[in-house]
């Protein structure tokens, strides 16, 4: 399955509460995306927390816009990208 | 699970539908029979492994148990929309549907409908089926996609819970775990066959456990095993002697193998079970007990007799039930099934007189173009034009190559069913005229049509049409009327829809269903081709009535062209979600999936998202030498944006070259304009710009401006369409005109809607106008409460309002339809 880094905007930043809430608000997104296939492997956000770069697996471009619209997530730019390993490059 | 889920729906909170997926002998049934134990009243319907399954089988014997008006209405043969209508009016409590995996095309029909209003319908839906016997492009995946429901799957036993039930046996639990992968059936057989060694197999368990039964009793499981879906009891008599039966059922009973299910029949506890026996009879003991059945069962039901008839090996049953069993799948839109009893009564059609033989090929032919086997209806109908050749029977053998000449062309050989078109008409012609010329005319009027040559379109059909009127012959006229009409609605000319609907209203009637969809995938063609957006409504009605019909092809037809709607419209998600649908069930017509492949990589490439070539290549692939704009003009659209979006201008060129030429030449309008403005985009023309309706096309439009206003106005509308590629166009022109200081716009995916919301804020929003509670909204979108708390903080936010009813106040100030 393609890897695909999804760029997103949060312009009054990302605020997501390091407790239950916060974890269920993710666990939450993770079940949505099942249902589309869609894996998300884990995100980097901006330290002003306004930019947010999020790998995930997914069948295709669309199945990843159509999980960023149900939980209501903003999407810049969707790319297609592979791993480059420095250490185990040859 | 389901407690909960039932307790929601009992509160009140809409119906809804459990998808209850596994593998066989996965403990669905079990489960389901558990829960429902505390639930009566049920109403319980199953479909059934026959070699082809009964017309709405789950819901003939749902309508057995309630009888009243929905008996009555599947007696006399209803179609799917009725039956979904008149179970929706009579929803409540529980309804399970078993076993999908075998169910008919009308039966999927039927809950498709239901799946789609659920959430009005005060009744828990529970349907199972096996997700290991489901192939790519089995039926059911298709309703999966398509209806929103919650999915449950029945898992394997953990090796906790195969030792529970291995305790009492004294069975080590981490061996039986192993040797059974943890399934449930195989697991209870092992332990009931108590052998010593486990068995290799499923199977083998079930025979160990047979074999523990005395003489009396196997007899009567044995003949249980050829009753598909159940035994009745009068059957069970039929096929077991005197006495022995009544015994012989108490202790098979006693044993557990068979069961007694609601309505009094017998039956296996599992499929597994009733197969393994079956196939474990000696071929004289099964076939007696099949000549029994065939001899008992009363003549009416034709699909089990046919059934029946082909175990026992009985050629003259066969013909005698399938072909009827055929057309009663038929006439309620099972064409699949019809298909498959005509190919079972054709396996046994050695000794039958050629004319018969030819009937059956043509209509299994037909059964077969309806449902996207466009490969399996051409082969039949080849050899059905072969039995009338040789029979030296011209007339038929040349009407049939007419037909063949729609069937080619589905399959992408155009240029055979030209030939072969001309070939129809000239042997007919040779002949007294009759309707078979008549037809002949109107298919190769069909076939100018296709390749958009009007005056040979509406000279052939007006000759097919004189020639039918003056024998009266309704399935003509309907036909030919219908090519004038496309032509002319193509050519931007209306009076061309006034002919179409007056074809479908002559359309109105058993056996011209194919019509009625044709009309409709015509009115998308031409609607998309002319941006006729005024003309949308026909797209959804037709999708509805197609599925009604049993129309499979038909449906995706217009379906791809409501994706280019939407995509037209700027709704790029709405139009993904249509194209994924027929890519993933469009099976042998490659201009489906041209259309639909088309439409996504144009969506692709419209947001700059990654992998818009792939789709567009396989469509180039797929062109093969096909010569019709229908064909060519998505994928040089298609490519030729793709390559200018990516900024290689100087493809363009070649990429649109001779479809502009052939549009020129077909005078098709629309096409030109829309080719033309590609083309001036990538700045090989410099041509007067006409206006192309639609909001992506409009700011494209505004590019070549020098109005700086325009420009701005331009960038805009393609922020909010999240357009990013042609965004860095309309910012490169700008600032190439000196302008610095740039919007950054909206975020894209809540553009487009007045109160910037999103597309699932709207829907919240349309029911929080309604007055329903967060856990009522939650019920009815098959979200959870908290996903709703979420949605409606947003609105409020985005409205600037901090009450529902402010925020239903204030969306209706700003005008936004919900």
């Amino acid at each position: 399955m393609p890897r695909y880094i999804v760029e997103r905007t949060f312009d009054s930043g990302l605020h997501i509460p390091v407790d239950e809430a916060g974890a269920a608000t993710c666990l939450g997104v993770v079940d949505g995306n099942a249902e589309e296939g869609v894996t998300w492997i884990h995100s980097y956000v901006t330290s002003d927390k306004t930019k947010t770069f999020c790998v995930y697996d997914a069948p295709d471009p669309e199945a990843v816009r159509r999980t960023a619209s149900r939980n209501a997530l903003p999407v810049d730019r969707i790319s297609e990208v592979r791993v480059l390993d420095p250490y185990f490059y040859s | 699970m389901l407690n909960a889920v039932l307790d929601a729906v009992t509160a009140g909170h809409g119906g809804v539908l459990v998808l209850l997926g596994g593998e066989a002998g996965g403990g669905k049934t079990a489960l389901v029979r558990e829960f429902c134990r505390h639930h009566a009243p049920v109403l319980w319907g199953a479909c059934d492994p026959l070699f082809t399954p009964r017309p709405l089988g789950p819901f003939t014997d749902i309508a057995h148990d309630t009888g009243g008006a929905l008996r009555e209405l599947i007696a006399a043969g209803a179609k799917p929309h009725q039956v979904a209508v008149e179970v929706g009016r009579q929803a409540k409590g529980i309804m399970v549907l078993e076993d999908l995996h075998w169910a008919d095309e009308a039966t999927l029909d039927v809950l498709s409908l239901l799946g789609r209003r659920i959430g009005s319908l005060p009744m828990l839906v529970i349907a199972t089926y096996r997700d290991d016997e489901l192939h790519r492009t089995h039926p059911l995946r298709r309703l999966l996609g398509e209806v929103r429901g919650t999915r449950l799957a029945a898992g394997p036993l953990s090796v906790d819970a195969v030792a529970g039930l291995a305790r009492p046996f004294g069975r080590d639990p981490h061996e039986l775990h192993r040797a059974t992968a943890g399934n449930p059936f195989f697991v209870t057989e092992v332990l009931a066959a108590r052998g010593d060694d486990i068995p290799a197999t499923v199977r083998d368990a079930v025979l160990a456990r047979a074999a523990r039964l005395d003489a009396e009793a196997t007899t009567v499981v044995e003949a249980v095993s050829v009753a598909v879906p159940q035994c009745e009891l009068d059957l069970l008599d039929a096929l077991v002697d005197g006495a022995a039966a009544q015994d012989g059922l108490e202790r098979a009973l006693a044993a557990g193998i068979v069961e007694v299910a609601p309505g009094g029949k017998i039956r296996f506890r599992h499929e597994l079970a009733r197969r393994t026996i079956e196939e474990s009879l000696s071929p004289h003991r099964r076939v007696a007990l099949h000549r029994r059945a065939l001899r008992a069962i009363p003549a009416g039901d034709a699909t089990r007799l046919a059934h029946h008839a082909e175990a026992a090996g009985d050629a003259e049953a066969v013909q005698r039930f399938a072909p009827r069993a055929a057309e009663q799948a038929a006439a309620i839109g099972s064409h699949r099934e019809a298909a498959a009893h005509y190919a079972r009564a054709l396996r046994f059609g050695a000794g039958l007189p050629p004319e018969t033989r030819a009937d059956l090929l043509e209509r299994q032919s037909q059964e077969c173009y309806l449902t996207d086997q466009t490969d399996e209806s051409i082969t039949a109908l080849e050899l059905a034009i072969k039995v009338w050749q040789e029979a030296g029977d011209r007339r038929a053998e040349a009407a049939a190559v007419s037909q063949l000449t729609r069937r080619l062309w589905c399959a992408a050989r155009t240029e055979e069913a030209t030939r072969r078109g001309d070939e129809a008409v000239r042997i007919l012609e040779g002949l007294p005229p009759g309707r078979e010329l008549a037809l002949a005319y109107s298919n190769l009027s069909q076939l100018f049509l296709n390749d958009e040559r009007r005056p040979e379109t509406v000279a052939w059909a007006r000759r097919a049409i004189d020639l039918a009127e003056t024998l009266d012959d309704n399935a003509v006229i309907v036909h030919a009327l219908n090519n004038i009409g496309t032509i002319e609605l193509l050519n931007g000319d209306r009076q061309g829809l006034a002919k179409l609907e007056r074809s479908r209203a002559m359309s109105e009637r058993p056996g011209f269903e194919e019509h009625i969809g044709r009309v409709f995938i015509h009115v998308g063609w031409a609607m998309t081709r002319t941006r006729a957006y005024d003309l949308a409504p026909w797209l959804d009605r037709g999708i509805e009535l197609c599925d009604e019909l049993g129309l499979e092809g038909w449906r995706l037809y217009v379906q791809a062209y409501r994706a280019r709607f939407h995509l037209d419209q700027g709704r790029w998600d709405a139009a993904a979600d249509d194209a994924a649908f027929v890519l993933r069930s469009a099976e042998s017509v490659p201009l489906l999936r041209i259309l639909a492949l088309t439409t996504i990589g144009t969506i692709r490439a419209r947001r700059g998202d990654p992998d818009q070539w792939a789709p567009i290549e396989e469509a180039r692939t797929l062109l093969d030498g096909q010569s019709e704009l229908q064909y060519r003009a998505p994928v040089a659209l298609a490519h030729a944006e793709a390559l200018w979006l990516a900024g290689r201008n100087d493809a363009v060129d070649e990429a649109t070259r001779d479809v502009l030429a052939q549009a020129e030449d077909r005078q098709a309008a629309p096409l030109v304009r829309e080719v033309r403005a590609l083309r001036r985009l990538a700045g090989i023309e410099r041509t007067e710009p006409t206006r192309i309706p639609g909001p992506y096309d409009e700011a494209l439009a505004l590019l070549d401006t020098t109005n700086e206003a325009d420009l701005r106005g331009a960038l805009d509308e393609l922020q909010k369409l999240g357009a990013r590629p042609a965004v860095a166009i309309a910012t490169r022109r700008l600032r190439e005109r000196g302008v610095r200081k740039l919007p950054r716009g909206p975020r894209p995916h809540t553009a487009g809607n007045p109160g910037q919301l999103t597309r699932r804020e709207g829907e919240v929003l349309t029911l929080v106008r309604q007055g329903d509670s967060n856990a009522e909204i939650a019920a009815r979108l098959f979200l959870s409460e908290r996903t709703v708390h979420h949605h409606v903080s947003a609105i409020l936010r985005k409205l600037g309002v901090s009450s529902r009813t402010q925020a239903v106040t204030e969306a209706s100030r700003r005008g936004i339809a919900t």
